[in-house]
């Protein structure tokens, strides 16, 4: 036996004055009384003093000493030198992605890995230490190594189920590479309690191969052979989920929207059920499906909705996991752009935009005096000499302004370079459009311009001028005479121009599968005034705190289903209001939200690999027995014990 | 100092709102069997030839024609015996048993003086150490209150019965015995009291304890010691046995408020922080002698 700590032997030397102090107290205390006739009469009445009566200081001070004895070498820690040869080191990696929320083990999937890490937490033996990996949506390390089995334990029932997608090989291969840190001679092992829904399952459980290569990190070795297990949870229960549910803006209609939902079937057996479609709570579509096993359904809805809302849609199929029966998307709303056309007269471009409805068109001939905010301004050839503040969309200037030199006229000019990119050129194409008589323009101030198409002697055709009082744009297309406005290209040219003026309002933003990021920029919503903060509200309702200064930044991983708001926190919103599950639309207004749906075939499918299930009784649990406490444990408890019967006998003896 | 000026006066105070006291009806109320020469009307009996004319009731004589001799009560003075207990016994307590009892004898002793009855202290232990022989008027007191402070405490083997044996012997009219003691006598009170009862004596018990007497608070392992008879017990105290020694020293308490009960006799029982003038006060209450 070996101690830790021998110097706390010392301790032993207060047996000194127990001793000493056992000796004193022989001398009993003297107590004069008036008389002890009365102590007498009391004291015979009792039994005479038996051996034990006789004895029971000598045995008082025996117990003393063996208290004494064991609270010392607890304090010195003592061990056996087999403890430290059979030491383990051991990761526990918890599967907590969205499959392992499947309610086919009961309460779930989630609840008995935890419930299984914490037997193995229990079985622990003095000296092994564990750490705790997380594997739903991102890897993460919960609890770096640590032999203090409590701290473990609260970690494993504080880890939250996610609906993310499941990342097991990437938490065993930080599992590994933590074990790979430590090289002490400690058994290792890597213990995964999942349900076997991961890439890469068949591979998991073999050794990595021993690396070769001279230049391996040290813990090349310890990486390879540290063992994986496998505690498989779950049954082959049948799934039916929604994998897929976009929303995107119509082509041809500007109030139009086409939804895409796909439904998979993880079972071994064909499926009846509907699908539901909800717009704000109102049904728009309903569709009976029959799915065979295993199999695939996809269908692109196309609706009209100008007002938007919330998207939902439901599966009235009762299974297992919860997450994937619905799915949501934000459909923005498409507001009403005011637009005053300026010009001498032209058909095309009058009914360009008389066609949208989305546009309130105003035509003058004149430029008017006052232009209210938000109003897009289209001059066609007559240009002031200074663009007045505010939006506006310059087609064919016959004149100079203060933004651009208007030069000679070019002949035919071809489209040579367009700015893919830009949203302004989505979905146009303008090399083969004939612009005869296009004007050549010089901008003014270039650091402002950005030039969307330009002909093949490098004159600018098509640009964009971000001036800090409003945005302009400017076509040098002389609508008469080329083809352009014969060309698809010209409406959406047109639509493209009225919505970038618009600042992107009405975008759609896709719904994002769970566990992704989302990326956030300062044109999704109007920023809040100083002093306000942001806060990210999960579909839970917890709220996270943003930064609200930042104009771009990036937010996630959103690991729950629902609809994620950006709100903005201010006096008038408590945070009770806003964590409550229902959130009301006069606490808060929501300034973006963002739609999240589980949509990975692979979380759906909820059954485990037929082949590990089989194994799944080979991960047999560690037996802790009297060996989970260290030795100071049990020489405490004794002293324990030791201190209770001396001072049951105290009692016995004085008090009682 | 034990008896000072103001004890003095505090005595005075007593005397003049106590002078019924001994002549009520619960100390103890002796008047003579004797007809004689009294003021106190008792009866009326026939003349006879020789009797004393100044003793004819006229008035009967007048009405009646019947020749009837008046017969007083006559008054002699009463003898108070104080029988005070100066075992080693008394010594305890804070203050100790013993200085209340001195004050308590001298209280009811000057009461008595000043109601011109004759007092007497015997003072005892294993057996009779002092005597303050019987005595009468005010102006005695202050000797009384002498002999009591030059008292000690003294003896090992307290008995009232052999005490009381050797007293009733002394020829001596017969009157008021106050013991005042804590009867702690292994030997037993009681023989000594139905001793003075025997012999016509009217026994009254003045009985002090100390609080720590009848709630002891001491546990654990202790040597005893008998500060009487300095004999020493080991002994463990339990909660137990205090609730034993307790149980018993009621029971005692009430033995001995029991065989006051039982014979009529007056019987006082007090602790020993109290004052001597509340006790007395409380005495007199007990007897209606004062509101």
């Amino acid at each position: 036996m070996q101690f830790d700590s021998p110097s706390s032997l010392g301790w032993l030397a207060l047996a000194v004055p127990i001793v000493v102090f056992y000796i004193l107290k022989i001398r009993l205390r003297r107590q004069p009384v008036s008389t002890v006739m009365f102590w007498t009469q009391v004291l015979d009445e009792q039994n005479p003093r038996s051996i034990w009566q006789r004895l029971r200081h000598l045995v008082s001070l025996l117990l003393q000493l063996a208290m004494l004895l064991f609270l010392a070498l607890a304090l010195a820690d003592p061990f056996f030198s087999w403890e430290v040869r059979s030491a383990r080191r051991i990761v526990a990696v918890i599967d907590n992605s969205a499959s392992m929320n499947s309610t086919d083990v009961k309460p779930s999937r989630l609840a008995d890995a935890k419930r299984q890490a914490e037997q193995l937490i229990a079985g622990m033996r003095h000296r092994d230490e564990i750490a705790l990996v997380a594997a739903g949506t991102q890897p993460q390390v919960i609890v770096g190594f640590t032999s203090r089995q409590k701290t473990v334990r609260n970690a494993v029932q504080f880890m939250s189920a996610t609906d993310g997608p499941s990342h097991v090989s990437e938490a065993v291969a930080l599992g590994r590479r933590l074990l790979g840190e430590r090289q002490d001679g400690k058994q290792q092992e890597v213990i995964v309690f999942t349900d076997g829904r991961f890439d890469g399952v068949e591979n998991l459980s073999s050794p990595v191969p021993v690396a070769n290569d001279a230049e391996a990190p040290a813990s090349g070795e310890a990486l390879a052979q540290a063992p994986v297990k496998l505690q498989i949870i779950g049954t082959r229960t049948a799934n039916l989920g929604i994998t897929q549910f976009q929303v995107r803006r119509s082509l041809v209609d500007p109030l139009g929207y086409e939804i895409l939902a796909e439904v998979t079937n993880a079972s071994d057996q064909a499926v009846e059920c509907r699908l539901e479609v909800e717009l704000n709570g109102e049904a728009i579509d309903v569709v009976p499906l029959k799915l065979d096993a295993a199999g695939k359904w996809s269908q692109v809805f196309e609706k009209t909705s100008a007002s938007g809302g919330h998207l939902f849609a439901r599966l009235n199929y009762e299974d297992t996991l919860v997450a994937d029966n619905t799915a949501s998307a934000v459909l923005p709303r498409r507001e009403v752009q005011p637009v005053v056309l300026v010009t001498s007269g032209n058909l095309f471009l009058q009914k360009v935009f008389e066609v949208n409805p989305l546009v309130k068109l105003t035509v003058v001939a004149e430029a008017p005096a006052t232009i209210p905010a938000g109003t897009v301004v289209v001059y066609h050839r007559v240009t002031p000499e200074k663009i007045p503040p505010g939006l506006a969309f310059v087609i064919d200037p016959a004149n100079t302004s203060d933004l651009f030199e208007v030069g000679e006229p070019i002949a035919n000019p071809i489209v040579t370079r367009q700015d893919k990119d830009s949203p302004l050129m989505s979905h146009v194409r303008l090399d083969n459009v004939l612009m005869p008589e296009a004007r050549q323009l010089t901008p003014t101030f270039l650091d402002q311009t950005q030039v969307l198409a330009e002909a093949v002697t490098k004159e600018p055709l098509f640009f964009a001028v971000n001036r800090p009082e409003g945005r302009v744009l400017v076509l040098t297309v002389n609508l008469d005479k080329g083809d352009l406005p014969l060309r698809t290209a010209f409406p959406i040219t047109v639509a493209n121009a009225l919505h970038w003026f618009a600042g992107n309002k009405g975008d759609l933003r896709e719904s994002l599968a769970a566990g992704s990021l989302a990326t956030v920029t300062s044109n999704d919503f109007v920023r809040p005034a100083k002093g306000q903060t942001l806060v990210l509200r999960s579909p839970a309702g917890e709220l996270m705190p943003l930064p609200a200064s930042s104009d771009r930044m990036t937010i996630g991983p959103l690991d729950q289903c629902g609809l994620w708001t950006i709100l903005e926190e201010s006096a008038g919103n408590s945070p009770a209001e806003l964590t409550s599950p229902e959130l009301k639309s006069e606490t808060a207004i929501p300034l973006l939200e963002i739609a999240c749906n589980l949509a990975s075939a692979t979380e759906t499918d909820v059954r485990p690999p037929e082949e590990l299930l089989e194994v799944k009784t080979n991960v047999s649990p560690i037996m802790a027995g009297l060996g989970s406490r260290p030795l100071w444990f049990w020489l405490l408890l004794l002293g324990l014990i030791l201190t209770t019967v001396e001072w049951a006998m105290y009692q016995r003896r004085v008090i009682s | 100092m034990l008896f000072d000026g103001d004890f003095l006066k505090k005595l005075e105070y007593l005397s003049l709102i106590s002078r019924r006291v001994f002549r009520g009806s619960v100390l103890a109320q002796r008047r003579t069997k004797q007809m004689g020469g009294g003021i106190e009307f008792a009866d009326h009996r026939e003349y006879t030839p020789g009797d004393d004319f100044r003793h004819m009731d006229w008035n009967i004589y007048a009405r009646h024609g019947d020749l009837l001799l008046k017969r007083f009560q006559e008054e002699e003075d009463l003898h108070v015996y104080f029988l005070l207990d100066c075992s080693r016994s008394m010594g305890f307590g804070n203050p100790a048993k013993f200085d209340l009892a001195r004050q308590v004898t001298a209280a009811l002793a000057y009461i008595a003086l000043a109601d011109l009855d004759r007092v007497g202290v015997i003072a005892y232990s294993q057996e009779i150490i002092a005597d303050f022989p019987l005595t009468r008027g005010k102006d005695r007191i202050l000797s009384l209150l002498r002999f009591l402070e030059r008292l000690e405490l003294q003896g090992s083997d307290t008995n009232l019965g052999r005490i009381v044996s050797s007293f009733v012997l002394r020829p001596q009219r017969r009157g008021l015995a106050v013991v005042v003691s804590d009867l702690f006598d292994p030997n037993g009170y009681e023989r000594g009291l139905d001793l003075l009862r025997h012999r016509t004596y009217e026994p009254h018990l003045i009985q002090i304890h100390d609080p720590a007497e009848a709630r002891p608070q001491m546990l654990g392992e202790i040597e005893l010691v008998d500060v009487e008879t300095d004999s020493v017990r080991k002994v463990t105290i339990t909660e137990r046995a205090l609730r034993e020694y307790r149980r018993v020293f009621d029971q005692f308490q009430a033995g001995v408020a029991g065989y006051g009960k039982k014979y009529g006799l007056g019987c006082t029982q007090t602790t020993n922080d109290v004052n001597f003038e509340d006790l007395v006060l409380r005495m007199m209450r007990a007897a209606g002698a004062v509101n």
